[in-house]
């Protein structure tokens, strides 16, 4: 290998847009799956199957299915299926924002189911009525304790959101995939684009071993 | 009403299972006067934890039922049938247990005035008073606004007595809240309970701790296998009991102890 790299070469102008593309589309996809993550956790644990069952299915289809698939389908079946097209970005939006509610709908159930029954004994104990235990004690136990869950699907959102580059928007991974056919210098190009994407992941990452260090000490 | 004679507390024939295999209080009969401290002592298992959690309205039991100050407080006629509960009656009771008492996310002091201000609607700044003076009283007046992880563990069970004591109990239930304490940490919560014992708050108490048992008891019960075996005053319970089991378990929990 006698390869000379040459970074000056890849001009860091057109990644940058990307990367702010990047980041409004994990930032509007994270809105949507923290936001109606919590109704639809509420949905899979009814006791009412009429109401469980679908909610479960739209889930473990999120899950179930490779990330990839599930943009391609929204892209190509959504318009024809339901005759809308609502623009590229708000189509990667939307794909990448009902599959992050998929998985924080179940980060939010495991974190209510994992409320310790003596917390909502204390609440009776207490005189606290059904509303009030599950207000003033359930919900902001089970929303601590999913912070950390929140915080890690939402990079991992991050990261897959280089996925909607294959349907044309114009992302991070977009812009450096064309970047690296213009320079033909596709290893300076992409080698730059790992590291800005780990540039904004590895503080959360970190932030969420904090967090995470940090409940053990209070739950023991 | 309420005669010095009259029980504050009366369960009869109580019958609790948990599903159709564990049969765990088979016919409990228990009297208690207002102003006894009873101390409840028998096998792991035997169904001690569960008798305070019914007494305190969080089990559904199969028949059986108690009433409180003679109101009707708990029935069932059978297994299939609702618990009716007294949910009023049950405000005038308090408990602390073993594990996870107080809510983490809140501070000591947040955790004493809940109940007061969301039940029965007192106001923050009366009730943030009461809970001050309660945590001076109990060695805490540093601890109000640290939060529940950044307590010992007595510290935790103090704090979970006092937040029970703000909503004024007639009856406090104790299920071993000393069991899952460092050794050297247990005195402290005990005296605290002490210190109520001498204001006459009726308590039920389950311990395995004998020195505590004789110290706080007016009056000992032994159960095991879903039913009382031994009711009487701690000197006899304790220390010249009548049945075989009652001996038994005295002496194997001393021995342990030495
Ligand atoms: N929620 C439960 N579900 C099923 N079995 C239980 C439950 N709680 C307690 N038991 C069983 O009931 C019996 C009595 O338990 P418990 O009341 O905790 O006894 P003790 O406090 O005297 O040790 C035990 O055999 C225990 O395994
Ligand atoms: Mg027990």
């Amino acid at each position: 290998m006698n390869y000379t790299f040459d970074f000056n070469a890849v001009s860091l102008g057109p990644l940058l847009d990307g990367l702010i593309v990047t980041l409004k589309l994990t930032v509007a996809a994270n809105i949507i799956g923290v936001v109606l993550g919590f109704p639809l956790a509420l949905l899979i644990m009814s006791r009412v199957s009429a109401i469980r069952m679908p909610a479960m299915l739209f889930v473990e289809f999120f899950r179930c299915t490779p990330a990839i698939v599930q943009i391609v389908w929204f892209f190509y079946c959504v318009p024809m299926l339901f005759n809308v097209f609502l623009g590229s970005t708000t189509m990667g939006i939307l794909a990448l924002g009902l599959n992050l509610m998929a998985f924080n709908a179940e980060a939010y159930r495991a974190s209510i189911q994992a409320v310790p029954r003596e917390q909502v004994d204390a609440g009776i104990a207490l005189g606290l009525n059904p509303l009030q235990r599950v207000l003033y004690i359930v919900l902001p136990n089970a929303l601590r304790a999913s912070v950390p869950v929140l915080l890690t699907n939402g990079i991992v959102i991050f990261q897959q959101s280089a996925l909607v580059a294959i349907v044309a928007v114009q992302d991070l991974m977009y812009q450096a995939k064309t970047l690296a056919t213009e320079t033909y210098r596709p290893i300076e190009t992409f080698t730059i684009a790992a590291l800005i994407y780990f540039a904004v992941s590895f503080p959360v990452t970190q932030i969420v071993g904090h967090l995470e260090r940090r409940r053990q000490v209070m739950t023991s | 009403m309420t005669s010095a004679s009259a029980p504050l507390v009366s369960i009869r024939s109580l019958h609790k299972s948990y599903g159709p295999h564990i049969q765990v209080l088979k016919g409990l009969d228990i009297e208690m006067k207002p102003g006894e401290r009873v101390v409840v002592i028998g096998p792991s298992g035997g169904g001690k934890s569960t008798l305070l959690r019914v007494m305190m309205g969080l089990e559904k039991i199969d028949s059986g039922s108690i009433t409180f100050g003679g109101k009707p407080y708990i029935s069932s006629a059978n297994a299939d049938a609702k618990t009716a509960i007294n949910t009023d009656v049950r405000r005038s009771i308090g408990m602390v247990f073993q594990h996870y008492t107080l809510f983490p996310h809140l501070s000591v002091i947040q955790n004493l005035v809940l109940a007061p201000c969301k039940v029965r609607g007192e106001k923050k700044a009366s009730a943030t008073q009461r809970a001050q003076a309660l945590l001076e009283r109990f060695g805490l007046g540093g601890k109000a606004n640290a939060f529940p992880a950044q307590l010992s563990g007595g510290q935790k069970q103090r704090v979970a007595i006092a937040r029970a004591l703000m909503l004024d109990p007639k009856l406090m239930l104790f299920d071993e809240v000393t069991s899952a304490l460092d050794p050297e940490l247990v005195a402290e919560v005990e005296q605290v309970i002490l210190q109520l014992a001498e204001q006459n708050l009726p308590m039920m108490i389950v311990t395995h701790d004998m020195w505590f048992a004789k110290n706080i008891a007016s009056r000992v019960i032994f159960c095991a296998g879903g039913v009382v075996v031994e009711d009487g005053p701690p000197e006899q319970v304790l220390g010249s009991p009548r049945e075989e089991r009652t001996r038994d378990f005295i002496d194997r929990v001393f021995h342990i102890k030495q």
